[in-house]
């Protein structure tokens, strides 16, 4: 993939109006979604034919609160950068489960495209700043931008 | 009282006055020639006995209590003093012993043990209990937390997905105006329980949060949004109509104030005063009476409205150039608990469009 490529998006959420509203909202920002999936095994089994470039995960999906395990296995792919989109963050493990931060909802237009544009630049080598992106938190601990690339 | 003769083999008892023989049940011809031994059963501490045999052998006196029995078997709580009893030589001739039923004193000690215990041990369950209730009341609030903020975004979600498929541009415009003040309200809740404080909530913050929303939001880079928010702890009750008031009010002036793309800038200031709180929507656009008409003053109804639910009032004024509109509300009492959270002003940096 080239630098200039939009980012492939793997969107995992059970409410089908979140998920669509969220795939409309990514289409206007320029990026691609390659899913989305409401359950944990569709997750996975989309991340894994997919191989997206960053995975939005919800941590209660149709079959529970899945979402950290599907965060974990979807971050085992060094490609992909995952991000949690969720209202309820207190169920993030300490570890952001690979992870590169959250999202919290419910989130403005704006914060989903300032943490796109922070995981681009993440990924592209840089080292952006989170200024005025108060709906978009890191995972603690040392830098986790993702794989450049 | 009682004597006994340590030069006698096994040191009897040789002298009782009538109060031992009352408190023991035993005649004096069934005590005298004995060793006080005979009192003691199966409840007397082996140990204790053991002190008075050593104070007896190292002719030192002695305090104590001991279980003892009576006649009839019953038992008591002796509580002895014995001591020798010395000739002009020096030598003891006899022990002297002085007894008290201390039986009610011990069972005092004994009931006041067991009342501490079992106080105790409510304390334990009532702590126990409080604590679960309490396990139980965060866990619900993060339930309800959750559902609301999903339920928000649900909602959000529903009205974008609408306006996208509207054709006519007035429907469109109002289900995204909606989509907008949920998103003013989400905020306020975003930040109201990820404080920790839940009954509490800092203007300022929602203010510069929101003016980053309200910029993003609008095309083209002729107009200026700026805000100068002093620190403010308000309640939860005031910062919903609070943050919808704002987020009116800055809209309307961003939307009406500058038609035929005339540049311009609004800044929003709210401060502390003796009234309350004091709010300032400023723009230099066209002034209300030139504005293109309010379509259905919607905007401008629903702040009335607002500020009269926080018993406030308002004033709307032409400043040629621009629209000036000034709120005082009172603070409610859980907002003026915290008055010593910083109010010194803390401007905002500026926000200028680019």
């Amino acid at each position: 993939m080239t630098p200039s490529a939009p980012l492939r998006i793997l969107v995992v959420e059970d409410e089908v109006l979140i998920a669509l509203e969220l795939e409309f909202l990514l289409g206007d920002l320029g990026y691609t979604t390659v899913g989305v999936a409401g359950s944990s095994q569709e997750a996975i089994a989309l991340g894994r034919d997919t191989a997206p470039d960053v995975a939005f995960v919800d941590i209660h999906l149709i079959d529970g609160p899945t979402g950290v395990a599907v965060a974990r296995a979807l971050s085992e792919n060094p490609h992909t950068t995952v991000v949690f989109m969720t209202a309820n963050a207190k169920r993030i493990p300490d570890d952001f489960a690979g992870a590169l931060g959250v999202i919290a909802k419910p989130y403005s237009e704006r914060v989903v495209a300032g943490a796109l544009r922070y995981i681009a630049e993440a990924r592209a080598g840089h080292a952006p700043t989170l200024d005025g992106l108060d709906g978009f938190r890191l995972a603690p601990g040392p830098d986790r931008a993702g794989p450049p690339h | 009282m009682v004597l006994t003769d340590p030069h006698l083999p096994d040191n009897p008892i040789v002298w009782v006055n009538d109060a031992f023989l009352k408190l023991t049940g035993y005649g004096r011809d069934e005590i005298v020639g004995r060793n006080c031994r005979m009192f003691q059963g199966a409840e007397t501490n082996a140990a204790d006995v053991a002190r008075v045999r050593a104070a007896v052998a190292a002719e030192e006196s002695i305090e104590v209590e001991l279980v003892n029995y009576r006649k009839d078997g019953s038992w008591f709580w002796n509580g002895m003093t014995i001591a020798p009893v010395r000739d002009e030589t020096g030598r003891v001739r006899h022990f002297y012993a002085a007894q008290a039923d201390m039986t009610g004193k011990h069972s005092l000690e004994v009931a006041m043990k067991h009342a501490n215990i079992d106080l105790e041990r409510r304390v334990e369950e009532q702590t126990a209990d409080l604590r679960a209730a309490l396990e139980q009341k965060t866990a619900l609030l993060h339930e309800v937390d959750h559902r609301v903020k999903n339920n928000l975004q649900v909602i959000s979600s529903l009205m974008l997905l609408k306006a996208r498929r509207t054709q006519q541009a007035d429907a469109r415009e109002a289900l995204n105006g909606m989509a907008e003040r949920i998103g003013a309200l989400s905020t306020v809740h975003r930040m109201l329980y990820s404080t920790g404080d839940v009954s509490r909530f800092n203007l300022q913050e929602f203010a510069g949060d929101f003016v980053s929303d309200l910029v993003a939001g609008i095309e083209g880079d002729r107009t200026e949004v700026s805000a100068r928010i002093d620190s403010i702890a308000v309640s939860a009750a005031m910062a919903a109509p609070l943050a919808l008031m704002m987020h009116e009010l800055t809209t309307n002036a961003v939307r009406h104030a500058f038609p035929d793309n005339r540049p311009g800038r609004v800044t929003i200031t709210a401060t502390r005063c003796p009234d309350g709180l004091r709010m300032l929507i400023e723009d230099d656009g066209v002034g209300l009476s030139a504005g293109i008409p309010n379509p259905g003053g919607f905007g401008r109804s629903l702040v009335e409205m607002v500020v009269r639910q926080l018993r406030g009032v308002i004033r709307w004024d032409e400043t040629s150039p621009g629209t000036r509109v000034e709120i005082t509300v009172p603070l409610d009492a859980i907002s003026l608990q915290d008055v010593a959270m910083k109010t010194d002003p803390a401007p905002l940096p500026h926000r200028p469009m680019q």
